[in-house]
């Protein structure tokens, strides 16, 4: 009996026990869904709903004078795959089946769609720039093809082809790595992204910012309702004038043809760039095409780097075009004075070494502005290893901002090299010598300038000491109005201390040489005066010799804005025939003139292209 | 034969088994349902048999004189664990583990049967021997018919399943009358050795914020220091018992047992229980700790069953189940769909009706003079009342996820027609109550 009494007691304790927890759930879901249930319900909302991004249309890119765009975008399509609508039996028939229509390879269809994502209820594409015969095809027999969607993805169509190539740059899907790097810039992966030029150097304000649309998934991501959350929608990339002149950019691309080189064209009052010329070329609008991959793949490997902005990406020795930082030099620190000559007999002695003047028999007793019209080696061997020494002349170059980036709105700059007697220890680990200064005084040796910084060596001269940073960039503006948003003002990279008396002798200097020196012949422009220096640069080919020409014109106008500043680089790669004063020439008496290639080849009797010879030497 | 049975069933019980019977039915569709409407699943057909199967099993089992299966309950019980020694050898692995035996397509899980075989033996073993409970060798005689069947289940393993005997034990020796300290010893030694084993894991996944001493637990150095201090203080306090009979050394040797049996424990269990089941237990003390993985059921299930709000979303417009966030949806998740769909009102509802049905179980034990129907009972609404309060606690985020399913709710034919026999059980308890 007393085991029967216990149990009754105890009957009530697990009765407790039972109720009490019973109770305390019933208490605790009215916790959960009455008392927080808004929170959940917002939860429950938010895990089922999922964004897709609506593409942000990439801006626009025009030139100067924002008329016609340098580079727009085409309607076009990209074809999606849902794989989980794909029915499991058919999947190799459809696969097969919508290959052959887009003319891809099964296995890249295959290759998209890997076995771990057959039952995704997302849209992958398939191919994109699918032409809407294509897809018009396609969408009739869309019953044949279970799953299949498409998107509008707009291209790039670059209306110039392969000019301006360089400057413009083009775009591409972002790859894994690039993402990396810009995930926190609102980067996506799909994202499309400028690779080069332009596009590369200003691609946050092209780009725009994708919008969101919303929509209410299950766990697997399949479409299942409306969207609870209101679509945002994308703002649209802005659109770029850039200071490129067209016109001028054709007359350049024309006046070098196929020679492998480079041209610059810019205003040096301000910096703006009004021409940049790269050759050999490409032409990015292939790259969206079928075999694009297979073309860039080829460009890439292309033993001439069509790739390669040699403007700015390709640093050559100055050569005699040097002879201008020289003659500033030797004026400013009043190291020889002007009347001073030296006699060139052809070649100058330096212990047991013998440099030759490119005239072997000498052209006698020459003063500085004489040396420089002549381009006398002998008068600068002399110059620079006896009267300026290599410190000056190391000081000299930097000051013209040679060995630095110019700072230039376009990826990859190159900064180029000055060699000093600190710079050879360190590198070669080698004493400096006294032919080490012979050379450098005629720009030979190690010294390395690209074109761009010859371009704003000039502009100094121009400016009178004052250097403004070149760019490419003029304005943005609304891609739906286009008003001005931003207009990019010139901003001033260095201020020389060199006296503007110096600068309006050296530009004095610069006149005699077109007028009695060696371009003399080929520099027969009479639409405008001009000033300048050639240069003919040893590249240890017998043959051939890198050609420049540095100018700035009008020589004689007072008024700055007027001005423009030139410079033309033609590789020693090419036949040689002297080409960049002769280039020179022709883009500078079709920009003053307002004429093009053509008509400036119809208009002038130009000697040198009934019959090449060789010029200075 | 049914002499002195008044026919007189208990209808609330029936009436709250077989409404949750249903409730299960539409519910198991329910979670087979997408949310464009389609049903992509059959498992609800296949309840409806289970159901109907177990409401006759349930009838049938209420008519037999319990006596038979008093008779029986030895004969049962080695019967059933040959059943489980056989899945043991030729069974089907289902889900990780070895619980499926049969022929074709049939199939039972034995160890679902398993709990209401126990339940009928251990309690003919109490009635038999009703004094035993003030000893500790009696005491251990009665653990050893639990942990017979305990051990062959966690060897295949199956946990959750094995979790169930405990409380089966427990509530049928409480009714048995067992001395409190037995009891105690053990659920003090079952709670000590689950965090001895949790703690250091724990500890080590929340680093800083967790205190060190968390993490010393796990060190092999202190472990040893601590484990033979206890078996110390243990030894020591049993020889000064011998040589003494002091009670207050009973007491320290008493105590000293409970942590160094269950610190020995926790080290069997660190070492043989699976890494996702350690997870499973941590993520319930915190299920941010991994919140794609292991956590991701906990955060689902407490989303949909809090998404509910008062009225519910309505049967079949439950958002979150539909659109098939939730694993195991149809099992262990039954009730978070449930909870989704009729909200407060409906889960509470639930719970109601489980309360109906534990409180006219545990009835019998006071209108009945029978011990054997008062173990029986008990031990039948401890399984059931355990059953509920993990799987529901787990659904709401309070309990660790076990994988017990729920009983009548959660789609299954073995757990179905073993609560049946249970609740059939307690109605035959009813009708011959005055028989005794």
């Amino acid at each position: 009996m007393e085991v029967q009494n216990l149990s009754k007691s105890r009957n009530v304790i697990l009765g407790g026990i039972i109720g009490g927890i019973l109770g305390f759930y019933i208490l605790y879901l009215f916790y959960l869904q009455v008392l927080q249930g808004e929170f959940y319900q917002k939860r429950a909302t938010s895990i089922s709903q999922q964004s897709v991004p609506i593409y942000a249309q990439r801006g626009e890119i025009y030139d100067r004078n924002f008329d016609v765009p340098l580079v727009s975008n085409v309607d076009s399509f990209a074809v999606d795959l849902i794989p989980a609508e794909v029915p499991k039996e058919e999947r190799d028939i459809i696969y097969g089946k919508l290959a052959s229509y887009l003319k891809v390879p099964m296995e890249e269809v295959k290759k998209r769609i890997p076995p771990s994502l057959e039952n995704l209820y997302q849209p992958i594409e398939i191919k994109s720039r699918v032409s809407l015969e294509t897809l018009s095809f396609l969408a009739e027999n869309i019953d044949e093809f279970p799953g299949l969607t498409w998107h509008n993805k707009p291209i790039r169509n670059y209306t110039q082809g392969k000019s301006l190539s360089h400057v413009l740059g083009y775009v591409g899907d972002i790859t894994r790595e690039e993402l990396q790097v810009l995930f926190n810039k609102g980067y996506t992966y799909g994202s499309v992204l400028g690779k080069s030029g332009i596009e590369k150097q200003y691609d946050l304000i092209l780009r725009g910012e994708d919008g969101k649309q919303f929509r209410t998934v299950d766990v697997k991501g399949r479409r299942v309702g409306e969207a609870l959350v209101q679509d945002v929608p994308p703002t649209l990339g802005k659109t770029l004038v850039l200071t490129i002149d067209r016109r001028i950019q054709k007359l350049c691309e024309d006046a070098l043809g196929n020679r492998i080189g480079s041209v610059v064209v810019l205003k040096p009052s301000t910096g703006e760039v009004l021409a940049l010329v790269s050759n050999p070329s490409y032409d990015p609008n292939l790259f969206y095409d079928e075999r694009g991959n297979l073309l860039f793949r080829d460009l890439s490997l292309d033993p001439k780097f069509p790739f390669l902005n040699r403007a700015i990406q390709s640093a050559y020795v100055p050569a005699s075009t040097f002879k201008m930082i020289l003659t500033t030099a030797a004026i400013e620190e009043e190291a020889i004075p002007l009347q001073k000559t030296i006699t060139c007999t052809g070649s100058y002695t330096l212990g047991d070494r013998v440099f030759y003047c490119h005239r072997r028999s000498g052209h006698g007793p020459l003063n500085l502005f004489g040396a420089l019209a002549e381009s006398c080696n002998v008068f600068f061997y002399t110059l620079g290893s006896e009267y300026l020494g290599v410190e000056k002349i190391v000081e000299y170059a930097q000051r013209f901002g040679l060995g630095e980036k110019t700072g230039i709105d376009l990826p990859g700059e190159v900064s180029g090299v000055v060699p000093s007697p600190g710079w050879k220890k360190r590198v070669y680990n080698s004493r400096w010598v006294g032919g080490d200064t012979v050379n450098l005084s005629i720009g030979q040796g190690q010294l390395l300038v690209t074109p761009i910084q010859m371009a704003n060596a000039m502009a100094m001269v121009v400016n009178g000491g004052t250097v403004y940073k070149p760019h490419l960039l003029k304005e943005v503006r609304d891609p739906i109005s286009g008003k001005v948003i931003e207009e990019v003002k010139p901003e001033v990279l260095t201020v020389s201390t060199i006296q503007e008396s110096t600068f309006k002798l050296v530009r004095d200097a610069l006149r005699y040489v077109v007028t009695s020196g060696t371009p003399k012949p080929v520099i027969t422009t009479k639409a405008v005066q001009v000033a300048g220096k050639t240069g003919t640069g040893e590249v240890g080919l017998d043959d051939r010799w890198h050609s420049w020409f540095i100018a700035y014109a009008p020589y004689n106008d007072d008024d700055p804005r007027e001005k423009i500043v030139l410079v033309v680089q033609v590789e020693a790669a090419n036949e040689w025939e002297w080409w960049a004063p002769k280039a020179a020439n022709i883009i500078l008496h079709g920009i003053f003139t307002g004429l093009s290639y053509q008509e400036v080849l119809g208009s002038m009797d130009l000697w040198y292209l009934k019959a090449t010879s060789g010029g200075e030497r | 034969m049914n002499t002195g049975t008044s026919l007189r069933f208990d209808f609330s019980l029936l009436a709250a088994a077989i409404i949750l019977t249903g409730i299960g039915v539409a519910f198991v569709y329910s979670s087979g349902v997408t949310s464009t409407g389609e049903v992509y699943s059959s498992e609800y057909i296949k309840q409806t048999i289970w159901a109907f199967l177990g409401i006759v099993i349930l009838f049938a089992v209420s008519l037999v004189d319990y006596n038979r299966f008093k008779g029986w309950a030895f004969r049962i019980y080695l019967g059933n664990l040959v059943l489980l020694l056989l899945t043991l050898l030729f069974g089907k692995v289902v889900n990780g583990s070895k619980s499926w035996i049969g022929i074709w397509e049939l199939g039972i899980q034995p160890s679902e049967f398993m709990k209401v075989s126990t339940i009928l033996y251990l309690a003919s073993f109490l009635e038999r021997y009703p004094y035993r409970m003030f000893t500790w060798t009696g005491f251990f005689m009665a653990l050893g018919i639990v942990l017979l069947p305990m051990a062959l289940i966690l060897i295949q393993p199956d946990f959750g399943t094995a979790m169930v005997f405990i409380p089966i034990f427990f509530f049928m020796v409480f009714t048995a009358g067992a001395k409190l300290e037995y009891i105690l010893f053990f659920l003090a030694m079952g709670t000590l050795s689950i965090l001895f084993t949790i703690l250091p894991v724990y500890g080590t996944l929340l680093a800083k914020r967790a205190p060190t001493f968390f993490i010393r637990l796990g060190d092999s150095d202190i472990v040893t220091i601590l484990l033979s201090g206890f078996i110390g203080i243990t030894l020591l306090s049993f020889l000064g018992l011998w040589l003494t009979k002091r009670r207050y050394l009973y007491w320290s040797g008493y105590g000293g047992l409970v942590l160094s049996g269950s610190l020995i424990a926790s080290l069997v269990f660190r070492k043989f229980l699976k890494s996702y089941q350690l997870m499973r237990l941590m993520v319930f003390l915190n299920p941010s700790i991994d919140p794609k993985g292991a956590g991701w059921n906990i955060i689902q299930s407490i989303t949909a069953v809090g998404s509910g709000g008062f009225w519910g979303k309505g049967f079949l417009q439950g958002p979150h189940s539909h659109f098939r966030y939730i694993p195991q949806q149809s099992t262990d998740f039954i009730f978070s769909i449930i909870a989704e769909e009729l909200g407060f009102i409906g889960s509470a509802f639930v719970i109601l009706l489980f309360g109906v049905l534990l409180f006219r179980g545990l009835r019998i034990l006071t209108l009945t003079k029978d011990p054997f129907v008062r173990y029986a009972s008990s031990g039948i609404c401890g399984m059931i009342f355990f059953h509920v309060a993990i799987n529901i606690g787990m659904a709401m985020g309070i309990m660790p996820i076990t994988g017990i399913p729920l009983f009548f709710l959660s789609y299954g034919g073995s757990s179905l027609i073993t609560v049946m026999i249970g609740v059939g059980l307690l109605s035959n308890f009813y009708l011959r109550r005055y028989k005794y």
